[in-house]
């Protein structure tokens, strides 16, 4: 198919006209609902109406989860830059991480352990979330995808897919399919105050952790040698061999480190909803791609910004739209929301919002 | 003896005896009895991998004058492979024992009593120890001295041990078989849940040896090895085009099957007709799969959404729900469309909506167009469910008091009724299949599939084929909904009805079998709906195996067990001078903005 | 009017100035040769022109109307057939299934077609067989009798080369576009290529431009030969003259040529 061009309106070759226009339409379609759906939300009587309070916390919480989803979306846009393939089996390294973390977790709640010496505790946590994260994203790299890597490109794809569903099913089979609650410290329990609106400590927390990772993150990649050779071979992998960079070991650390990433997105994730089980990977790992696809695959400042942009989205987009048209349950259709932006992103701006066509991504 | 493979090959045989105990299948299945009282399907768990590890550890190396010396020490090796394996389980055995069982059952759950009991055959935590490393050093000596046998000897065991397992699965299938044709089955089965008679399981590996063996010599094939391509099931597809003929062998083939396959439902009972239907159904959707995943070579993810289309559409035309929900009370509005005309219009409707969904998507690389189908799948499912559209399509509760599709008194809906309906539109899915694979389209898919900006350039116009595919595809699936809406009666799509893992389920069916397989899409429906429908046990189970199944099949064998001749070649092109090619085209595209989610995808 | 008329094409990746006010007209019957150093842009007008990317200024007519914005099928569709640089053929299928996707644009049958089996689409199956075995037959024994149903990948470099033009004249073109078809030959096979040029010219009546390095057959099929040089026009006229002008010499060595005295 042609590729795009530049030049010309929103940036696509002028196609057969029918292309455009539809998709002119669609686009207007959605701008109007958009407007309408808000409007009606803010002029709702006031016994139905939202709050503005109500307003910022979501938007708080939107942020959380945002950041949530921001890590995972790290770990899913370094692999493909790398490997130019998506990992489908992500949303199980995060899993695997909660569980990772999880027994840990349980035991320290029950004793006490967690609110006495709560650094130490989280410190623990994270450490254990991250290094069972960190064995399942190698484990796959080495076992499911490495021994397919030139293969036509479906059949990594398949792998991927039969990975991810292999994961849930053996958790599922080692610690049982229900869900379980996930302890949190005291101290997280609790609300802040900010601007004058109360706000869960553990959304503020989540967020800042993100900040934290994402900049050390983005410090390895541009100043250590590893990083370097990560850019690299995202660039060409063919010339970075010649050069010497030996590019399994770069693709296994890139693994790595998106699996060190999930593993701290679990710990976060799962003090936040309190409950992890074996199917908890699925949709933030989708909503994780969705958001890598936003700001721009290949991107680290992209993976950020869309995890956070489509955490916004997520939990305020339902209530926004939907409140003004008498719909109920509407966080019910979050997920629709989350499928939304992706097909609308890949219909209109497929790079994304920090992407370019051109090269040097990471 | 090389001591590194054998400790490597003894710590993945040990580390999957372990898994298989820790997730749980072991437990499970330790109450399926295969034969008599002292083998059970876990018992056959736990065989196989000392057995395998020991055979793939060692390198059939026996020769004519050396067999003797050669063959005990391949069986030395095996059996340290085994032993290995065996010490790994007996380590975690031991573990468990020291750290305390219930301290261990609080991380994993399936580590019970009755799992230790298993394992250690009622002896004590050592004894048992000792008797799985013995034992599993013996099944490893078996493995690889299997392993390097001669074919002819070979072939026989594996055969017989093969048919007396199969034999002991089927348990349920089998023996209500023999009753209706009034065949003795004591001998053999004689309380059904409790596996064979050991006797009978001994008679029926005797025969298997003997019938193997007879038929190797009536055929009168050498004794050499073949080599590893004779291993190879049939193929198909493998025929040039446009070759016709009218083989005699062929049409006995087709009319037997056709007999036999009329007649199943009467000879297997309700029970096993309603499996039977139920794999019918899979075919059904592996097939509409199969066009659009193995002819054109779109991953599509949601296939769940065009099943749910057909099967909520069928409820809603066939009968007078729409009306009410839209608390209409005019009779002459009711929409009590005939059944069999409603399977004609969901596919229709589905078809549209395919071309609906395809267009914006169907220009997206492999990747995406994956996770943006899973996404429609999801979306179905959510929209389906939800308060918002609860007065259409029943919420959470779902759609009742569905028609049956009738002809006269004939109910379809009863299970050895069932089977006909799905038989008739199976066929006319293969149909529709073998006639597209020969002709302009399939062509134009192939060459689209192998390369598809060259396809373009070459006057083919990938946009409307991948519709074709996609909305074709669409509307197979949704009869297989409608057909399911009937046999159910009533739906709901809450719980895991139309969920990711149904897609996911047809998918494995069609990949099992072969990409682009027609008689792989039965295979793959067989075993992997057949089995688990017939082994409750398999239940829980299933996104474990299915996982398991695609990996496999990827990393070992990407055509497919019933492979079509094209798409191996296609599958397996990495050692070829097709490297250079991709490498080329590579740098050809790379101007063409390489990275961009959209427009590059071949395969 | 000329059967080709590309006007002030422009096209740029990023900072790459790939095409810049590009002219060239062709018209119907001739036999036109694209020259120039590697990195022209010889390869990136081709593309252009069978639609794989728009332009980013300009605009390129065939047969009088503007084909910017069509797809690459509807390209070929309208006339135009290409070949690539780095041989792009569909490996896994026969020589003969290749030439029969090439005749894919100039035939009809649908599903139902297909799956029922109307008179219709069985003549046409047969019109497409004949059609693409004629195509194939072009280039005499090389690519016909048993060849036919030898697997893609397995030919020769040189006839996987002649299969591409094969499928391409399947196609049913006006205008044919070869880009470097001559890579990989040895001598006599490249005469021989010389020859079937003029003789697609001759025997069936297309036209043609080629883009090549090797100047015996730029010398030997040229009605006229265009220069490029970084995405430009930088001559243009009768091979003499072309290749006595200073600046093409200049952009191939590099040098003036006064300095080489």
């Amino acid at each position: 198919m042609a590729a795009s061009a530049g030049g010309r309106k929103l940036g696509w070759t002028v196609g057969f006209p029918w292309r455009r226009i539809i998709l002119t339409l669609v686009a207007i379609g959605i701008g109007v609902f958009v407007l309408i759906g808000s409007y009606r939300t803010l002029t709702l009587p006031d016994a139905e109406r939202i709050i503005a309070e109500t307003w910022f916390q979501l938007m708080v919480r939107g942020l959380a989860l945002g950041a949530v989803y921001a890590l995972i979306a790290l770990g899913y846009t370094l692999v493909y830059g790398i490997l130019r393939t998506i990992n489908f089996a992500h949303g199980e390294v995060f899993m695997a991480g909660a569980f990772g973390s999880y027994f840990f977790a349980a035991a320290f709640a029950e004793s006490g352990f967690l609110d006495r010496h709560i650094v130490v505790s989280v410190i623990v946590l994270l450490l254990s979330s991250m290094a069972v994260s960190v064995g399942v994203a190698v484990l796959l790299e080495r076992v499911a995808y490495r021994p397919v890597r030139r293969a036509p490109r479906v059949v990594p794809l398949i792998t991927a897919i039969g990975a991810s569903l292999f994961l849930q099913g053996t958790f599922s089979g080692f610690f049982g399919p229900d869900f379980k609650g996930y302890p949190k410290p005291e101290i997280l329990g609790g609300q802040w105050e900010l601007f004058g609106v109360t706000v869960k400590r553990t959304d503020i927390v989540v967020f800042l952790t993100m900040v934290v990772a994402v900049a050390a993150l983005q410090y390895f990649v541009r100043r250590t040698t590893t990083g370097k050779s990560m850019r690299a071979v995202a660039y060409d992998r063919e010339i970075a061999s010649l050069m010497g960079i030996d590019v399994d070991r770069v693709v296994l650390t890139t693994f790595a480190i998106g699996g060190l990433l999930a593993g701290i997105a679990a710990v976060l994730y799962s003090m936040t909803f309190g409950q992890i089980g074996p199917f908890m990977g699925f949709l933030p790992g989708i909503a994780a791609f969705t958001a890598a696809v936003l700001g721009g695959i290949g991107s680290i400042g992209g993976a950020a910004l869309g995890g956070l942009l489509l955490g916004i989205l997520q939990s305020v987009g339902p209530y926004l739209l939907l409140s003004g048209f008498h719909v109920p349950s509407p966080f019910q259709l979050k997920d629709v929301v989350t499928f939304s932006v992706l097909v609308l992103v890949l219909l209109f701006r497929p790079a994304g919002l920090l992407g370019s066509e051109e090269v040097d991504r990471l | 003896m090389n001591l590194r493979r054998t400790i490597r090959g003894g710590a993945m045989g040990g580390t999957v005896l372990v898994y298989l105990c820790l997730v749980g299948l072991v437990g499970t299945f330790s109450d399926l009895s295969l034969i008599g009282t002292w083998l059970t399907a876990a018992g056959l768990l736990l065989v196989l991998p000392p057995v395998v590890a020991g055979a793939v550890m060692t390198r059939p190396r026996v020769q004519a004058g050396e067999r003797r010396t050669m063959a005990l020490s391949t069986a030395g090796t095996g059996a340290a492979t085994g032993f290995a394996s065996g010490a790994v389980l007996a380590v975690g055995m031991g573990l468990v024992q020291v750290i305390g069982i219930d301290t261990v059952r609080r991380v994993f759950v399936s580590v019970s009593p009755i799992l230790m009991e298993t394992l250690t055959f009622g002896l004590s935590t050592w004894g048992g120890a000792l008797v799985i490393v013995i034992g599993a050093a013996a099944l490893g000596g078996a493995g690889a001295l299997l392993r390097s046998m001669p074919r002819q000897i070979r072939r026989p065991i594996v055969v017989g041990t093969v048919a007396v397992v199969a034999l002991g699965l089927l348990q349920r299938v089998v023996p209500s078989i023999f009753d209706t044709l009034s065949i003795e089955r004591d001998w053999l089965y004689r309380d059904i849940t409790n596996g064979l008679q050991t006797t009978g399981a001994l008679i029926v590996f005797l025969l298997s040896v003997g019938v193997t063996e007879g038929l190797r010599r009536l055929q009168g094939r050498s004794a050499k090895e073949a080599g590893p391509a004779d291993a190879l099931p049939p193929e198909e597809g493998a025929a040039p085009e446009g070759r016709r003929g009218v083989p005699w062998g062929g049409v006995v083939r087709v009319v037997v099957l056709a007999v036999a396959l009329v007649a199943l439902p009467q000879l297997a009972g309700p029970v096993v007709s309603e499996s039977l239907g139920t794999v019918g159904i899979y075919v059904l959707l592996g097939l509409g799969l199969n066009i659009v995943v193995g002819y054109a070579g779109l991953l599509d993810l949601g296939y769940v959404a065009f099943v749910a289309v057909g099967a909520y559409f069928f409820a809603l035309l066939t009968g007078s729900h729409l009306i009410t929900a839209f608390g209409l009370e005019d009779p002459l509005a009711s929409l009590h469309v005939d059944p069999f005309v409603a399977i004609a219009l969901v596919a229709g409707i589905a078809a549209l909506i395919g071309l609906v969904i395809g267009a914006p998507v169907l220009r997206l690389r492999g990747d995406y167009l994956a996770i943006v189908t899973l996404g429609f799948g999801e979306i179905a499912r959510v929209l389906l469910t939800s308060d918002w559209l609860q007065p259409v399509f029943g919420g959470a509760r779902g759609l009742g008091d569905i028609t049956d599709a009738s002809i006269g008194s004939y109910g379809f809906r009863h299970p050895q009724h069932f089977y006909y309906l799905v038989l008739a539109l199976c066929l006319f899915a293969v149909f529709v299949s073998w006639r597209l694979q020969d002709s302009r389209i399939g062509r134009a898919w192939t060459a689209m599939r192998e390369d598809e900006q060259v396809a373009d350039a070459t006057g083919v116009s990938t946009v409307r084929y991948k519709l074709l595919a996609f909305a074709m595809g669409g509307a197979i699936g949704s009869l297989g909904g409608a057909v399911y809406a009937i046999k159910l009666g009533s739906l709901s799509a809450s719980g895991g009805t139309f969920g990711v893992l149904v897609s996911v389920t047809v998918l494995a069916v069609v990949i099992l079998g072969g990409l682009g397989s027609i008689r792989g899409v039965i295979v793959g429906a067989l075993v992997l709906i057949g089995l688990p429908d017939l082994l409750s046990q398999f239940e829980e189970y299933r996104l474990l195996v299915y996982g398991a199944a695609l990996m496999v099949m990827m990393l070992q064998r990407p055509q497919g067990l019933v492979p079509n001749s094209r798409r191996t070649r296609e599958l397996l092109e990495v050692d070829r001078s097709q490297d250079r090619w991709t490498g080329a085209l590579a740098a050809d595209k790379r101007v063409a903005s390489e990275v961009s989610p959209v427009g590059e995808g071949s395969g | 009017m000329s059967l080709l008329d590309v006007r002030g094409v422009a096209k740029h990746f990023g900072g790459l100035r790939a095409l810049d006010g590009l002219d060239v007209r062709v018209d119907e019957g001739e036999i036109v040769s694209i020259i120039g150093p590697n990195g022209a842009g010889k390869s990136t007008v081709f593309n252009v022109i069978s639609g794989m990317y728009g332009p980013d200024e300009g605009d390129v007519g065939f047969r009088g109307e503007s084909i910017v914005g069509l797809q690459p099928n509807q390209v070929t569709r309208l006339g135009i057939a290409r070949t690539f640089q780095n041989v792009h053929l569909f490996p896994n299928m026969t020589v003969l299934e290749n030439a029969m996707v090439g005749q894919h644009c100039r035939s009809s049958a649908g599903v139902v077609g297909a799956v029922i089996g109307t008179p219709r689409q069985r003549r046409e199956e047969r019109r497409i067989r004949e059609r693409a075995q004629n195509a194939l037959s072009f280039f005499g024994p090389r690519l016909a009798g048993h060849r036919q149903d030898q697997l893609a990948f397995a030919l020769s470099s040189t006839n996987r080369r002649r299969l591409e033009m094969a499928r391409a004249m399947a196609t049913e073109p006006r205008l044919l576009l070869l880009d470097e078809p001559t890579g990989g030959m040895d001598p006599s096979e490249t005469l021989e290529l010389r020859d079937d040029i003029v003789r697609m010219r001759d025997q069936l009546g297309l036209t043609v431009v080629v883009i090549e390095h090797d100047m015996h057959v730029v010398k030997g099929v040229s009605d006229r030969v265009i220069a490029f040089d970084d995405g430009r026009k930088i001559a243009e006229g009768s091979y003499d003259e072309v290749a006595e002008d200073e600046r093409v010499i200049e952009a191939y060595l590099g040098t003036r040529h006064e300095e080489l005295r």
